[in-house]
């Protein structure tokens, strides 16, 4: 006779524990299988997105140098000069140069024209890819003739194919073709804008080149091949020889970091829906395990008394647990990788790159075991229960109640806080941001928990001897012993809570991005508009009955000095970011804050859109040779670290102006109204060189059409900005982002479902003996099925009420905290939550009170 | 006279030292055994008799080491159970100890068989199919064997219960109200059977019962009331 086991790790290995798991696990199957589900649901949506992550990594990885097309790109707003190209020649192997602005693009007749972004090339851009065409060969034509290669969506807007003529400033064009694939945008600006190609010799004749003001110089720079160490020291080199003001360096590691970066944010929020389902996951394996150890009392108790140790009847638990963690840890993570498939090809045209669904075997395994472990962590907590059941529970005729809670569950806690902690670190958000979102979670949890008991003492207290029998009954089962209303609460108003508050950050993050369309708002835009020009357009705007709603001067100026330190003594910082002397290491300056070019304008008031929050506009009046009172938007302001009072020197092209902080303001950048970070006040900037923004709303695209025909002919070098396309646009890139989150938020609707069907089955067996006792005694079925639908209409409703007071809460505290906007109480989601949940409820308890009335007394009573 | 010279030769299975059981909830408590004293030797027969409420349950549940006294001591095949930790008397229970309960407790997911084989099974003891089928063949359910409990009578599932407590021999087979849930004749063939198992084995029997009759077969009828023992009959 061999010594049972008493140690819990090797009660785990033994063969009788796992022998036993098998045969107790036989008339339960079906509805383990069921947990697995919720399992396998919250582990698909983990890896699906983790996957998926890991594929975007890769793909960046591999076409870090398609995303640029050359291994340095330098940009500047002037021309750049050639010069240091001469010292650098023994580390480049090839250079090219492109000028790009944005431009009407007209037929010949004029008749019909569009805003495009015109590149004019020069040399073998872009180096080490190839360029796709149709028809093919034409990106060849173009570096040996006069022409011009457009996006597809031009050739059709304009109706052309090649060998047809279109118009750019005075010049017209051959078309040669359309680019299908392979010429990176060296502007990250140009985004939204179709684009036209040209030779960068063929620019002068058009006439554009000297009269655009918002024109980009890049310079493409292809280095010798060599080591990682010499294609570093080369990088320095060049770095080195255009370390002069206005000029960006940019490598295709660089953009494959901005890229990367997006696609973290992105994925931080569904990693939020991820945690969510897995943490649903997980409290519906704890809510199954519990129902399972509460119907196995009797056996533990039995086994107990034959002998066998309590840890070895807890690894008899243990071992099933972990058997349907594992069955719905491997189906989920299969179901994620081909989740992650579809991902890909649903999404993966919203990304500026290919994406490739790769295998991502290692990321489905660390993050299937991360969900394991969470699961089995979720399982402890009814499993600990076994250890506390006695053996005299077989001297008991009832002797199905598990145990009450121990000190031993705390540590469980604890552990399931470190689990969650670490899957959340896992989907990559930082140390603090986990802690934060376990601790809500822990909060949400305790919430449920002391609403739970609340509400039962509260209808114990509500509940009138004069109410109607059914009612009484149904309405008494929320507090009676072996009541399932805390459960309900945990699993169906964690769920509710869990579902809305990542219905109501969907909502927040794209109410974020929200187009005001409104009457008011501007949906074109004149760009480009010469101080002698604006009486011209005026008169087009009136002849065609449009309004003028705004018209900025804008003026294009730096900063040179803050609150006395030279932007030169800054820039000595050793690090990213410049620091001012007081400011504390935290407290730096974004470098671009002090090397952008600003464009300000300058006037008396504030528009709808700004709002003043410290000082006042307009200023006082200045005198001579004072500070000129500025007024600063206030994120500016919070980056420079000035406040009212503190002096500004700016550079307005070449002029040295100093400037005082009179006002800072807020700005509703949502908007499409013209805004600035520096306002003027009128009376300093009139004799700057400047241009005019102009903006109108334009009734339809006909009208639009129309004025920019007359445009054309009346102020050539002015570039409309039809908002209505690029609205489109960014409309259909929203719908592709939303589609992406309600996919994800669908994860964890899904992971939701079996929760309610485990919470409804775990009280089937309570409510099928009360039932049929009092079947018993008497009652009709009809007043059986009224008993157990008020009943679960009450928990239905309570668990909703519950889980959404909580979700409110947190949308509440979102909105204030982390998106900053004002808080909207949205009642539709709540409503459709209160219906869905009674009426699942209700539905629930239906099936249920029919399985309970299918049963004879006799079948019931038999069973004990 | 000669069982009563061979009683005091041999050492008890089973003996109980001025035990005690409180239940305490708040300020008030209620003592349901009240200073017992009790010994049973080897092979004896004993009947715990009272009536509803006066601690017999408990008295047997303490016997077993499946509670802890509030006072006294339980001495049973020679291990103090006050002394040893919960799975050391799960051991003792497995090694000396049989059960059979009012409501049988089988396990519901086993066969009758598979009832049957646990405690060999956690003795750690391979194979035991012929004995358990054999023992079943002997209680009448030689062709039940690969039945669910829910699929049995209850006479035919406590008949289970006694295979699983005779399987192994136990030295003492504690048995909580046998025959409470059985009809008259079904109860006196399981009276049989227990009886019959009691002389094969040599195991001493302490039943719990309301049952006059079954309260006779004993050789020894203890009396209890209100938590005390008022009688200890050798009839």
């Amino acid at each position: 006779m061999q010594p049972l086991p008493t140690s819990l790790v090797r009660a785990l290995f033994h063969p009788w524990a796992w022998r036993m798991a098998w045969r107790d696990s036989r008339s339960q199957r079906g509805r383990l299988a069921l947990y697995a589900v919720s399992i396998a649901v919250g582990i698909c949506a983990l890896t699906a997105i983790h996957a998926l992550r890991a594929s975007v990594r890769q793909s960046l990885d591999t076409q870090t140098k398609n995303l640029l097309g050359t291994d340095v790109l330098v940009s500047s707003r002037q021309p750049i000069a050639q010069d240091p190209l001469v010292n650098l020649s023994s580390l480049i192997t090839e250079t090219g140069s492109e000028t790009a602005f944005s431009s009407m693009l007209s037929d010949p007749s004029g008749a019909h024209s569009r805003l495009v972004q015109v590149r004019a090339l020069e040399g073998g851009f872009p180096f080490g890819t190839t360029v796709d065409t149709v028809p093919v060969g034409a990106w060849q034509s173009l570096q040996e003739q006069h022409g011009i290669l457009l996006d597809p969506a031009l050739l059709a807007e304009f109706d052309v194919h090649p060998g047809d003529k279109l118009k750019l400033g005075a010049t017209e064009f051959t078309v040669l073709g359309e680019v299908t694939k392979g010429v990176p945008r060296s502007n990250r600006f140009s985004g939204f804008a179709s684009e036209a190609f040209i030779r960068l010799k063929d620019l002068p004749s058009t006439g554009l080149a000297g009269s655009q003001s918002l024109v980009f110089h890049h310079l493409f720079l292809e280095l010798r091949p060599g080591t990682e160490a010499e294609r570093k020291a080369a990088l320095a080199e060049v770095r080195k020889s255009f370390s002069l003001k206005g000029v960006q360096i940019q490598t295709p590691e660089d953009r494959s970091e901005t890229f990367g970066e997006g696609i973290d944010k992105a994925k931080e929020f569904l990693s939020i829906t991820a945690l969510t389902a897995l943490v649903l996951g997980g409290i519906g394996v704890a809510g199954a395990i519990h129902t399972h150890i509460r119907r196995r009392v009797p056996t533990v108790a039995v086994l107990l008394c034959l002998g066998c140790p309590a840890s070895l009847a807890f690894a008899v638990y243990m071992v099933q647990a972990a058997t349907l963690g594992l069955m719905g840890t491997v189906l989920g993570a299969g179901l994620g990788a081909f989740a992650h498939a579809a991902l890909v090809h649903f999404a993966g045209n919203s990304l500026p790159f290919n994406v490739a669904a790769m295998p991502q075997p290692l990321v489905i395994l660390e993050t299937a075991g991360a969900g394991f472990l969470l699961c089995c962590g979720f399982a402890l907590l009814p499993l600990l229960r076994i250890r506390d059941i006695s053996p005299t529970a077989t001297l008991n005729a009832r002797s199905e109640k598990v145990p009450g809670r121990s000190l031993r569950e705390a540590g469980v806690y604890l552990l399931l806080f470190g689990l969650v902690w670490s899957v959340a670190r896992l989907n990559g958000a930082n140390s603090l941001r986990a802690l934060a979102l376990t601790a809500s979670l822990g909060v949400a949890f305790a919430s449920l928990t002391a609403t739970a008991f609340g509400l039962m003492k509260f209808t114990r207290w509500i509940i009138r001897p004069s109410w109607p029998y059914l009612l009484r009954q149904g309405v008494s089962n929320l507090f009676r012993p072996q009541n399932q209303t805390l459960l309900f609460l945990l699993s169906l108003g964690l769920g509710t809570f869990l579902l809305l508050t990542t219905w109501f950050t969907q909502s927040l993050v794209l109410s974020q991005l929200k187009i005001d369309n409104g009457p008011s708002t501007p949906n074109l835009y004149l760009v480009d508009v010469q101080p002698d020009q604006t009486r011209t357009v005026r008169a087009v705007f009136e002849a065609e009955h449009l309004p003028v709603l705004e018209d900025a001067p804008m003026v294009t100026m730096r900063i040179e000095s803050v609150k006395g330190l030279l932007l030169s003594a800054i820039e000595k910082q050793p690090q990213n970011a410049s620091s001012l002397p007081e400011a504390k290491p935290t407290q730096r300056v974004p470098r671009w804050v002090m090397e952008r070019e600003y464009r300000s304008t300058y006037r008396t008031t504030l528009n709808a859109t700004e709002t003043v929050l410290a000082g006042a506009w307009p200023p006082t009046p200045f005198v001579a040779g004072a500070p000129v009172p500025i007024s600063l938007e206030q994120q500016l302001a919070k980056d420079l670290k000035v406040g009212v009072g503190d002096e500004i020197v700016l550079d307005v092209q070449g002029v040295p102006l100093r400037a005082v902080v009179a006002c800072v303001r807020k700005v509703d950048w949502s908007k499409f109204n013209l805004n600035f970070f520096m306002v003027f006040p009128p009376g300093v900037l009139e004799d700057a060189p400047q241009f005019h923004l102009l903006t109108t709303r334009v009734p339809s695209g006909q009208t639009s059409g129309a004025l920019q025909r007359t445009l054309l002919r009346a102020a050539p070098n002015v570039s409309v900005v039809d908002l209505t396309s690029i609205l489109a646009t960014v409309a259909s890139l929203l719908q592709k982002a939303a589609r992406v989150i309600q996919l994800l938020a669908g994860f964890t609707l899904a992971a939701g479902l079996p929760i309610l069907a485990g919470a409804l089955l775990n009280g089937r067996d309570q409510r099928l003996r009360e039932s049929v006792l009092l079947r018993t005694l008497g009652a009709s079925e009809q007043q059986v099925r009224a008993i157990v639908l008020v009943e679960y209409a009450a928990l239905g409703a309570l668990s909703e009420l519950a889980g959404s007071l909580l979700a409110v809460g947190a949308q509440w505290a979102a909105a204030r905290w982390i998106f900053k906007t004002p808080h909207a109480f949205e009642t539709g989601p709540v409503l459709v939550a209160l219906a869905i949940s009674i009426g699942g409820s209700v539905l629930a308890g239906r099936t249920l009170s029919r399985s309970v009335c299918s049963k004879t007394p006799l079948d019931v009573l038999r069973q004990g | 006279m000669a069982e009563r010279t061979l009683s005091s030769l041999v050492p008890p299975v089973l003996e109980v030292r001025a035990l005690s059981k409180t239940y305490s909830d708040g300020d008030r408590s209620l003592t349901v055994l009240d200073n017992i004293h009790l010994s049973v030797a080897p092979g004896e027969t004993c009947a715990i008799v009272g009536p509803s409420g006066s601690g017999k349950t408990t008295l047997l549940g303490l016997c077993a080491g499946l509670d802890d006294a509030t006072s006294g001591s339980v001495q049973l095949d020679g291990e103090t159970l006050e002394t040893l930790s919960q799975d050391a008397r799960a051991a003792l229970r497995g090694r000396s100890v049989g059960f059979v309960f009012q409501n049988f407790q089988l396990i519901p997911t086993l066969t009758a068989l598979e009832n049957v084989l646990v405690p060999m099974e956690l003795r750690g003891e391979s194979g035991g199919f012929a004995e358990a089928e054999a023992l079943l063949s002997k209680v009448g359910l030689g062709k039940r064997l690969t039945h669910y409990p829910h699929q049995l009578s209850g006479g035919e599932q406590q008949r289970v219960a006694l295979a699983r407590a005779f399987v192994r021999p136990p030295r003492i087979l504690f048995a909580d109200e046998p025959t409470g849930n059985l009809d008259a004749i079904t109860s006196e063939t399981l009276v049989e059977m227990l009886f019959a198992l009691n002389r094969e084995n040599g195991t001493a029997l302490v039943l719990v019962t309301h049952d006059p009759a079954l309260a006779a077969r004993a050789r020894r009828v203890v009396r209890m009331h209100a938590g005390r023992i008022i009688a200890d009959e050798r009839p």
